[in-house]
């Protein structure tokens, strides 16, 4: 190896060693410097790879944490209480950091050939913190707490095709209404942890006790709080001795709180600094594509929306290009008008981007004799950083196609109970779901309690109900790719663009090949999946 | 040694001599002090912070000169009766008029001085300046320039309708508080004492959510909100001219309530008041930017001081200006208002002494 | 001093009253805003079944009236009923964070108050001098920043710059007493940058405001010191209206720091507040709020009797 060589194949490995490239990035560079690809991979688990170390403490500053969180998985809301239950409690299945689906307290699950009954055997030797073993009885007690009719659960809708939960004593059934071949991805809702069962069979979610790889010492909602490894966690992983979260709602203390080593990592950063953190040779930013999407509905049965020129006309007004830009300062996926991220699976690649074209969104205007379109535009702060920035971008973009769009500013307080599904036009950030199933379920289906375009499409729910049931892959992605083409063309909801996590930690802080792109912080799991370097 | 440190010593020992010679104590003693500093400083911080010395004096002085010369203007083109009162002014109050016309005609003008329109977007997101923009792009890639002069116009405006309709409400209450006193004094003190006991944001957000975020719900929000202040201050210095004989003579003499405030009591009483209108008028323009902070303040793509200094406050961190601009805007203001505020302070409280 | 007396209990009769009138205007607000704690507490995620389901179980369907007085007969006897959202007890959800919002206040008190007496008497002095302009610019600018924007700039070159202090003012229980006055020192400083103008600039114009008065003349014709004559002669008659800025900005330091302790991620109870509103969580709203306005009346309290004990001719108002 020449001495250029061995200078690149240093700073390769260090980079490695920060987690700052991946190992399919490292393997091609690596043998462009000159090295066999055996060596590569001897080279990769030497200094990447280097067995995670247990111990330390990890500081985590956390967003979106309020005095008013709770244990109660039924009104799970805010990023603390997410993030909290994917370290303290266990789900019946989980997103692995590639994507895919994976094991937590379920080893393995089975379906009918319908999909209409799903089985899950449970691992044998987990436990919750108080040392009691995790049995069927405790998962058939936490999911009848979001079903029934005194349920208050958010999450009730989601399992309200679910019919029966029968406890097989190492195992538990799921009869379902209809085929549904989703369910196992379904259950890593963040709502639909495992707590342990009272002797009435209720769900015990008061006590704070899981089974999850950390449990809680001292807990403060809004403060933060103080967790410790629990040493009979069922996975693997869990390097840290203890992780204590720190709620800190302000972006700019999260920053700096980072940058002056008061904490290991961040959550939610704001995309504007994203190119001036990264320049800090200690901190490494995160910045991973997700199924996160910003939609703009407008309500189908309304006029003018109801017109579907008018609606062709706006999404040809959005320059999704410059909005990706200015807003998201790149880090963001494009959208093409259909609730479907590169980052779900079946994702269909060949569908034509949508382009920015004022003449032909004029022209359109123009032919049904709705020139100088004047409407208003619903949006607010707490949406997601730039929201409002966002829709002034977009009026100014529309100004080229005669659309004179009129942006309101709601108040923060009472958007999603006030503005969203009443207005006619809104902005909303959709969070990460894990199938595009359970997103066009949620909000694209005929009836849908969150269709937030109104949108009455009978070959869109017809193809909907026929994937649902639909076991062969193949068959399934190409019914996802119609349905795609559908809510384009015909749907009310316009969507910009995905966009992406930002997280970032300090260098010292190892991470896994892959990050998950179901949350924020590695899906939330960065307890038991980072460790120290 | 350089040419300009040679330079920067020979003139300020000059101009001293000069000084010296004239007879003016004053001018000499601060020159020569700022000699023997810069010596101190050249030594510590060589050329770069003569030449930081240099920029600052050069701009006081651009500022002492533009604020001698403004006030020339103003005591000319007046009635000789003002011009008398405005030949009385010292420079800073002179600078302070400045500014504010400056920012009045800027604001009233903002359409046909501002470069570019209000929302429009002409570059790349925090573009620097050239010579199209002179402080360079925001966020989006609208001017910042044209930013700051359609700013002048709404927050100032906004701020300013505010503060004078809290000034009306608050002093007035206090006035006919202090002279009738008993149960009226009583109700209007309980009155304001439950507004101010409620902390200002939590209450400006509770009427907003409840009456929308129009412009004229702020403005009054904010004046409910700032009149109790103006009314405790008014009843306060009104209470300790209540109990004066002479008040007591002219109730003697049957005066009315209206008379007593408006030619004993409020003329009396100006004072604090014209100190207190400075600092609120900052307040209410602090509040305002809270506000948006809140998501409850002026409208977006509207330019407001306020929401432009929050929107990229965070760039702060990374020693990024952008964020300065409008606060510095902010501060020029209130400090210019003040200035004036504390001429028409010394003129009203009757001191001939300078 | 009977008088005083009196009048002392009248004003606390007078508090309660206003504590009344602040907790059925504070109930009927938050009544009155947009939207119920159902609505806020399941979001974006709400359905009309769970909706109701959660009304019913937080008792939110019976009257508005029935609600506050069930509230007020509480209150009455000490029980400020348990927060909606997660269930505590309010005092247990306050007590804390009330005791960290007082310890900040005073901390800020304990230098501005001071100071800015201090530099009011000095400018007041020595006005019109440079001296003079350069205080009034500085603490001018001081206060026309808004707060949030004074503490990111102290942040960057106190703590991310020189790293002299720690960027978050997180507690933790075992600190010491110097541990936590170092921790806590940026959000005071920021604190005190935001009140000292305010009380200094209203101590130099009540001062100079009597310097007209004759007895100031007299004083100054005998041939007293300049100095003497504002600490001795001005300074007693101008307690009135200094007592009465220093009580509204004691008032703000506890009731009014939302935003700094946001950025400092200070555990105070302001923050404990916005999120209640946010919420609707009617019970720890009203008592937050009753807190502030108990905190208020007392330091208004305090000011009149100050006022009064400065001023004799108050005492015996007609």
């Amino acid at each position: 190896m020449t001495k250029k060589n061995q200078i690149l194949m240093d700073r390769l490995a260090e980079a490695a060693r920060q987690g700052k490239i991946s190992r399919r990035q490292f393997m091609h560079h690596s043998t462009a410097a000159g090295v066999t690809a055996v060596t590569a991979t001897g080279l990769w688990t030497q200094h990447a790879k280097a067995q995670p170390k247990s111990g330390g403490t990890l500081r985590v500053a956390q967003h979106d944490g309020n005095t008013t969180d709770t244990h109660d998985p039924g009104v799970y809301q805010s990023n603390f209480d997410i993030g909290l239950v994917h370290s303290h409690r266990s789900f019946l299945t989980m997103i692995n950091p590639d994507g895919s689906l994976g094991p937590d307290l379920a080893t393995e699950w089975s379906a009918t050939p319908d999909a209409a009954q799903w089985t899950f055997k449970l691992n044998p030797a987990a436990t919750f913190h108080d040392g009691n073993k995790v049995t069927a009885n405790d998962v058939v007690a936490s999911m009848n707490y979001h079903r029934g009719e005194a349920s208050t659960s958010a999450a009730k809708a989601l399992l309200a095709g679910v019919t029966d939960i029968t406890d097989n004593g190492d195992s538990v059934t799921f009869v379902l209404e209809a085929g549904n071949a989703d369910l196992p991805w379904l259950l890593t809702d963040y709502h639909l942890c495992i707590v342990p069962a009272n002797a009435d069979g209720t769900a015990n979610w008061q006590s704070g006790i899981g089974s999850g790889p950390y449990k809680i010492v001292e807990l403060d909602f809004g403060t933060g709080c103080r967790l410790v490894r629990h040493d009979d966690w069922h996975g693997e992983g869990a390097y840290f001795d203890e992780v204590e979260v720190l709620v800190v709602n302000d972006p700019n203390a999260r920053q700096t709180a980072l940058v002056t080593g008061d904490v290991d990592t961040a959550t939610l950063l704001e995309n504007k600094t994203l190119g001036l953190l990264g320049r800090n040779p200690d901190i490494v930013v995160e910045n991973v594509a997700s199924g996160q999407c910003l939609t703009m509905p407008m309500h189908t049965d309304t006029a003018p929306f109801n017109i579907p020129e008018v609606r062709q006309a706006l999404k040809l007004s959005i320059n999704r290009e410059e909005l990706i830009e200015k807003i998201a300062f790149g880090a963001a996926t494009i959208g093409n008008d259909f609730h479907h991220s590169p980052a779900q699976p079946y994702w269909p690649s060949d569908i034509p981007q949508r382009e920015y074209d004022p003449d032909q969104a004029k022209s359109l205007l123009a032919s049904v004799g709705m020139e100088g379109l004047t409407v208003d535009f619903s949006t607010a702060d707490s949406i997601t950083t730039g929201a409002v920035d966002a829709a002034v971008l977009y009026a100014e973009q529309a100004k080229a196609s005669g659309i004179n769009i009129n942006v309101v500013r709601e108040p923060n307080d009472g958007y999603w109970s006030d503005v969203w599904l009443v207005k006619p036009w809104c902005m909303v950030l959709w969070g990460s779901r894990p199938t595009p199933d359970i997103m066009y379920t949620l909000a694209y289906s005929s009836g849908a309690a969150w269709n937030e375009s109104r949108w009455e499409n009978d070959g869109f729910n017809e193809l909907l109900q026929k994937a649902k049931a639909e076991l062969d892959d193949t068959l399934r992605a190409e019914m996802y790719r119609d349905m795609a083409m559908m809510a384009r063309d015909d749907g009310g909801t316009v969507i910009p663009y995905f966009p992406n996590f930002i997280y970032a930690r300090r260098s010292a802080v190892g991470r896994g090949d892959s990050l998950s792109p179901a949350w924020q912080m590695d899906g939330y799991r960065y307890a038991s999946r980072w460790y120290f370097t | 040694m350089s040419m300009f440190v040679i330079g920067y010593y020979a003139a300020l020992i000059a101009a001293s001599c000069l000084a010296a010679y004239f007879q003016r104590r004053q001018v000499f003693l601060l020159l020569f002090s700022l000699t023997l500093v810069s010596f101190v400083l050249g030594i510590i911080g060589g050329v770069p912070a003569l030449r930081v010395v240099t920029i600052c004096a050069g701009l006081l002085a651009l500022a002492a000169g533009t604020s001698y010369a403004f006030r020339e203007f103003l005591i000319q083109i007046s009635k000789p009766g003002l011009a008398k009162e405005l030949r009385t002014a010292p420079l800073t109050a002179a600078f302070g008029m400045f500014v504010i016309f400056t920012y009045a005609i800027a604001g009233v003008f903002a359409p046909w001085i501002a470069p570019h329109g209000e929302s429009e977007v002409i570059s790349s997101a925090f573009a620097p300046a050239d010579e199209s923009m002179l402080l360079g792009a925001d966020q989006l890639g609208r001017d910042i320039f044209s930013r700051i002069i359609f700013g002048a116009r709404n927050s100032v405006g906004i701020a300013l309708v505010a503060t004078t309709l809290a000034f009306v409400m608050g002093a007035l209450a206090g006035l006919l508080a202090a002279v009738k006193g008993g149960w009226f004094d009583n109700f209007i003190g309980r009155t304001a004492d439950v507004i101010m006991s409620v902390p200002s944001l939590i209450f400006a957000l509770l009427m907003l959510s409840i009456f929308g975020t129009n412009l004229w719900v702020i403005v009054v929000v904010v004046a409910v909100i700032y009149s109790p202040r103006v009314f405790r201050l008014t009843r306060a210095v009104a209470g300790n001219i209540v109990v004066m004989d002479y008040i007591e003579a002219a109730k003697l003499r049957g005066e009315g309530d209206w008379y007593l405030i408006r030619k004993e009591i409020l003329p009396n009483s100006t004072a604090p008041l014209i100190a207190e209108f400075g600092l609120e008028f900052c307040f209410v323009f602090l509040l305002i930017a809270g506000l948006s902070f809140l998501g409850l303040g002026i409208q977006p793509p509207t330019a407001d001081w306020g929401s432009m200094v929050r929107e990229n406050a965070t760039l702060i961190s990374f020693g990024d200006i952008t964020p300065l601009i409008p606060a510095a805007a902010i501060a020029l203001l209130t400090v210019a208002v003040n200035f004036v505020v504390d001429w028409m302070l010394f003129r009203s409280s009757g001191l001939k002494e300078m | 001093m009977g008088d005083l007396l009196g009048l002392v209990l009248k004003r606390l009769g007078l508090g309660l009253v206003t504590l009344l009138v602040v907790s059925i205007l504070i109930f009927f607000a938050v009544e009155l805003l947009p939207g119920d704690i159902a609505e806020a507490v399941l979001g974006q995620s709400a359905t009309d079944e769970t909706l109701a389901a959660l009304r019913e179980q937080l008792g939110l369907d019976r009257p508005a009236i029935v609600r506050y007085f069930d509230w007020l007969g509480g209150a009455v006897v000490g029980d400020f009923g348990v927060s909606l959202v997660s269930g505590d007890r309010v005092t247990d959800a306050i007590a804390d964070r009330f005791l960290n919002t007082l310890f900040l206040a005073a901390y800020a008190a304990v230098i501005a108050v001071p100071i800015s007496i201090f530099l009011g008497v000095v400018v007041a002095l020595l006005r019109n001098t440079v001296f003079d302009r350069v205080a009034n610019v500085v603490t001018l600018t001081s206060i026309s920043s808004p707060e949030f924007f004074l503490g990111y700039i102290l942040i960057l070159y106190l703590a991310v710059k020189t790293n002299a202090f720690p960027a978050i003012a997180s507690l933790s229980g075992d600190m010491t007493f110097g541990e936590l006055l170092h921790r806590t020192f940026l959000p005071a400083l920021t604190l005190v940058l935001v009140v000292t103008a305010h009380m200094m600039r209203m101590t130099r114009a009540a001062i100079i405001n009597l310097l007209a008065s004759p007895y100031i003349e007299m004083a100054r014709l005998k041939g007293m010191p300049p100095w003497k004559v504002i600490v001795k002669h001005a300074l007693p008659n101008a307690w009135a209206p200094i007592i009465n800025v220093v009580a509204l900005n004691l008032a703000y330091l506890i009731t009014g720091v939302v935003l700094v302790e946001v950025v400092f991620v200070y555990p105070g109870v302001g923050q404990l507040l916005v999120d209640a509103v946010s919420k609707r969580d009617f019970p720890i709203v009203q008592a937050c709020c009753l807190i502030f306005a108990a905190t208020f009346i007392l330091l208004n309290l305090a000011a009149d009797v100050g006022a009064i004990l400065t001023n004799p001719r108050l005492r015996h108002p007609k």
